[in-house]
């Protein structure tokens, strides 16, 4: 889909703040101030200063909208004389489709997992990337959409997609559990396959066995209304082996969960399939659901109301919004990984419960408050990124990195370019644990066609390097590139050093171009374009 | 992936064009001789000046990374006839006395220079935290991270700013369960990223190292130039730790393309190629040794997690020991035949050993209480078989040996000493190998 910008924002304008603007001002923010700046007060640090505006509109477009702004929309908000206009450009983006665009882009990474090509085309094939996109859309309370990829039976034909969250997994349902626990409880429970956890030791081996046991009756099937998650009334019993050898059967529990009570026949007693254990679905050509459905018991008795949904959550959107969860790593929030800020988590857990999981309340308050705005660089003294005393970098997604090349060239982006596929590949990690750069990245950036392609082709009139070329001074060249790219008027330095790179190729000559499109490179692959700071 | 050619294809296959004129001579030269030993071979597929700057009187390793966990039994430390002891035999070898499984014939045959300890007692009984351990040396402790070994050893022995990759890990397999999380981590910990591996594998090369056909070769580097002005001038604006990561990883770039070459599994003779046998463990392991003879410090050569038998242990083992096994014996004898085993360290090992026992599904579990690991080369004593497990191999019996005083014995085969010390801000001092372990001086030449 083309996108033309300025008509783009005129329509956010519409939708995003006549609906949400009154919401910004009675949010708690100043709650989330206050313990960060206590715990500044604690450690004795001075936090790094402020941002401009013309630092904080880059920053929160990529955060947002999973991209760097337009010139167009920089002026716009630069030029904004309201007093509150950081909340009015906040409403502005919530309430846009890019948006949606752009969590879904995440969701689907933290959920799924990367995949290839055709996972991507599956998942949307099979709408469960519209459906995801339609949760954000719409807003939708976390716990309730937790509760329908768990349950996986669409109640609709519009809720097809949740069953995708199982069915890609293929009736490995210890892959199921693995991916279960981090992804909506915040812990990693690989390691209580063979004993319970040996440093987390709340972490049990029955925990990971009973996880397994609720989707074990799940089987893929394919129905006349597409792909659906069966489930048997009957088997799934087995036991499990500790270390020792000693066995024990796999109940159904969970952490932080009573253990659900359910007739285990005995050994050598044969379970019979027989259909009065079922119930017809209430939608024609659905498969038939067990009267005692275990993962409707999963739902119910563990997911449901489960304390942990709501703080995984608030942790995951912190480490998403600042680089850094207040628990991390984001996904391990057991005994061994204290939250920096305990009462913070406990609050923002809370009142994510209480507003009935709304994430956008969530995302407004984290990104309205004072230590989201602070300068990247870190203060001299200070180094403890726990402190949420400056903001942490962190590196583009491939998402978006590809619709920020394409916004710096274009103007505008498609959400199906090449340069999707072609960076997932190489820059696959969204909230990665660590922000070192490999060398196959550089070598990639360097050398694989994608971008020097991607570059090469922009060259219609109405892209940067063909009209930066009808400007009249190097100075004039150079500062509107610098702009469009970095957000940021250039150095002098900056204009002598690019200036002087283009002059050796005659004026309006192919050579000349060329070298155009290696500036560009150097400024599109170098840091200050690579990272949100 | 991207398509990309293979270096052989390419016209300009090393960024000066005196090598790549030099390399064609040579070609010419071999062909006309018809017969070119293995020794000129080595030279051949060298790049002369390369690999003159680069070679140290500094010593190698390369280490046989065998993730998931081979069974002992099945290999170093056989106990037929037991109850624990599996359906294969036990084997003579060239040490009076001393048996492997008869899984391993060839290694049966050089077991006068290699070292085996039968008696490794480790702690973490899962994958994620006994790799973690076995391939820094020590337990986390937090919040910084142990480099690696293959990162010490590069930072200690290896020449930084030779273009040829210091620290190199072969690992074909994207996947690998824990490993593949592991491989996620953080490799070079405290001492920075440019310590870390450089990672190749599956098609044995590695993507995206030849320049594209539409830039040449100066507007490459000059824009190169430009991006470092830009980009280091906000790494140090911001004093970004990330940046300086960013930028350190296209520092590299330039030196790795000259060296294209050196990742061309195709360009190997033949019959070393089938000597070593099919397969990317075994093929990895020859381009381990081509990389080590052309100036690279450390290799680490992995294949997933394959050893990792839970089910059918012997059916498993069966196809994968003698791999190994070939695979050992052709390593050693090629380092040896040219002269560089004394100064190459080669460890194969993984991160624990495996159940006595059999579980319901055939496999043997996890076991890090009494295991084996083999070592040869590069300041080790051959011919040395070190502890021993009791009858049924259920623990050691004499001499434990932890991965403290492995690692105390690896460092010090390799010239380095275990006891420096890191003296990390507001933390207790680390070391490089805690609680003062001591070498195992009957390993040490």
């Amino acid at each position: 889909m083309m996108r033309i910008l300025p008509a783009a924002i005129a329509l956010l304008c519409i939708v995003g703040v006549a609906v949400d603007a009154s919401l910004a001002a009675d949010l708690p923010v100043g709650q989330i101030d206050r313990f960060i700046e206590q715990k500044w007060q604690q450690a004795d640090v001075q936090p790094a200063e402020p941002i401009s505006d013309s630092r904080f509109v880059r920053r929160l477009y990529l955060d947002l909208v999973g991209r760097i702004p337009t010139p167009q929309e920089r002026e716009t908000f630069l030029a904004d004389q309201r007093p509150d206009k950081r909340e009015h450009l906040v409403d502005l983006l919530l309430g846009s489709e890019d948006h949606v665009v752009h969590f879904a882009d995440l969701f689907d990474t933290l959920l799924m997992g990367r995949g290839s090509d055709r996972d991507y085309c599956n998942r949307r094939e099979h709408q469960w990337r519209s459906w995801l996109e339609q949760a954000f859309r719409e807003n939708r309370p976390w716990d309730e959409v937790v509760q329908e990829i768990l349950l996986a039976r669409p109640a609709s034909p519009d809720e097809r997609g949740t069953v995708w969250f199982l069915y890609e997994r293929e009736n490995d349902h210890q892959k199921i559990a693995e991916a279960v626990a981090p992804a909506f409880f915040g812990i990693r429970i690989e390691c209580a396959q063979c004993h319970d956890h040996m440093l987390a030791g709340e972490i049990e081996q029955r925990h990971y066995w009973g996880l397994v046991a609720f989707f074990n009756r799940s089987e893929n099937a394919k129905t006349e209304n597409g792909p659906r998650v069966k489930e048997s009334a009957i088997g799934g019993f087995s036991e499990f082996a500790k270390l020792s050898g000693e066995s024990t059967p796999n109940l159904l529990t969970f952490f932080g969960a009573d253990v659900v009570d359910e007739p285990r026949p005995d050994a050598d007693q044969k379970q019979e399939d027989l259909p009065e254990l079922y119930v017809e679905a209430a939608l024609k050509g659905e498969p038939q659901v067990p009267k005692f459905s275990r993962r409707e018991q999963f739902v119910s008795h563990v997911a449901n109301g489960h304390p942990l949904i709501a703080r995984a959550f608030v942790n995951r959107m912190w480490a998403i919004l600042l680089g850094r969860g207040i628990v991390h790593p984001f996904d391990e929030m057991d005994s061994t990984h204290e939250p920096s800020h305990p009462e913070l988590l406990d609050w923002l857990a809370q009142d994510f419960r209480d507003s009935g999981h709304d994430i956008r309340r969530l995302i407004r308050m984290i990104v309205l408050s004072r230590h989201y705005a602070l300068d990247s660089r870190r203060p001299e003294g200070i180094d403890d990124p726990a402190l949420f005393a400056w903001s942490l970098e962190r590196p583009l997604t491939a998402e978006q990195l590809a619709r920020s090349m394409q916004v710096a060239l274009h103007g505008s982006f498609r959400n199906d370019h090449p340069l999707f596929r072609q960076l997932r590949e190489t820059l696959p990690d969204v909230l990665p644990e660590t922000v070192g750069t490999g060398v196959d990245a550089a070598l990639f950036l360097s050398n694989n066609p994608a971008v020097n392609t991607f570059i090469a082709e922009s060259d219609e009139p109405s892209h940067l390097i063909p009209r930066i070329q009808q400007l009249d001074t190097p100075a004039e060249q150079v500062t509107a590139l610098i702009v469009t790219l970095f957000g940021r008027p250039p150095a002098d330095d900056e204009i002598e050093r690019i200036a002087g790179f283009v002059a050796t190729a005659e004026p309006g000559s192919q050579a000349r171009s060329q070298r155009w499109q290696h500036v560009v490179w150097a400024l599109l692959t170098s840091a200050e374009f690579r990272f949100n700071h | 992936m991207s398509s990309h050619q293979t270096p052989a294809a390419g016209s300009q296959t090393c960024g000066s064009s005196e090598h790549t004129l030099h390399r064609r001579l040579f070609l010419q030269g071999s062909m006309a001789a018809g017969c070119a030993s293995v020794a000129s071979y080595a030279g051949l597929f060298s790049i002369p000046a390369l690999a003159e700057q680069t070679r140290r009187e500094g010593r190698k390793c390369i280490l046989l990374w065998l993730c998931g966990a081979p069974s002992q039994f099945e290999t170093w430390d056989p106990k037929p006839g037991t109850a624990t002891g599996g359906p294969f035999s036990a084997i003579d070898t060239t040490l009076p006395g001393i048996h492997v499984s008869q899984l391993m014939p060839r290694c049966a045959t050089i077991m006068d220079k290699l070292a085996v300890i039968r008696s490794m007692k480790t702690e973490p009984s899962e994958h994620f935290q006994a790799i973690d351990l076995m391939t820094r040396g020590e337990k986390p402790r937090p919040p910084f991270t142990r480099p690696l070994l293959g990162s010490v050893v590069a930072e200690q022995l290896g020449q930084l700013d030779s273009p040829v990759p210091q620290f190199v890990l072969l690992d074909p397999c994207p996947e690998g369960n824990e490993f593949k999380a592991f491989k996620a981590g953080n490799w070079a910990g405290w001492l920075g990223a440019e310590y870390g591996p450089v990672r190749a594998g599956g098609e044995y090369s590695i993507p995206d190292i030849l320049r594209p056909e539409t830039i040449s070769e100066t507007d490459h580097s000059d824009r190169e130039a430009l991006r470092r002005f830009f980009s280091r001038k906000y790494e140090n604006e911001q004093r970004s730790e990330a940046a300086a990561s960013y930028n350190a990883a296209f520092e590299r770039v330039k030196g790795l393309m000259s060296c294209a070459p050196l990742f061309d599994l195709e360009q190997l003779p033949e019959a070393d190629r089938q000597r070593y046998g099919p397969g990317a463990f075994a093929q990895h392991a020859l381009q381990a040794r081509h990389l080590i003879e052309n100036g690279s410090t450390f290799v680490m050569v992995a294949n997933g997690m394959p050893w990792d038998n839970h089910v059918f242990q012997h059916e498993m083992h069966q196809m994968l020991v003698p791999e190994l096994d070939n695979v050992l014996y052709q390593l050693v004898t090629d380092l040896e035949e040219r002269g560089l085993l004394d100064d190459t360290l080669v460890i194969a090992m993984g991160e624990f050993g495996r159940t006595p026992w059999l579980n319901e599904a055939r496999g043997r579990d996890h076991y890090p209480k009494a295991w084996s690991m083999a070592m040869a080369g590069g300041g080790i004593r051959g011919g040395v078989v070190h502890g021993a497990t009791d009858e049924l191999g259920k623990d050691v019996s004499d001499d434990p040996v932890d991965n403290r005083s492995l690692f105390a014995t690896i460092f010090t085969a390799l010239g380095i000493s275990p006891d420096e010390s890191y003296d990390l801000p507001d933390l207790p001092t680390f070391f490089r190998v805690e609680g003062d372990a001591t070498p195992l001086a009957d390993l040490l030449v």
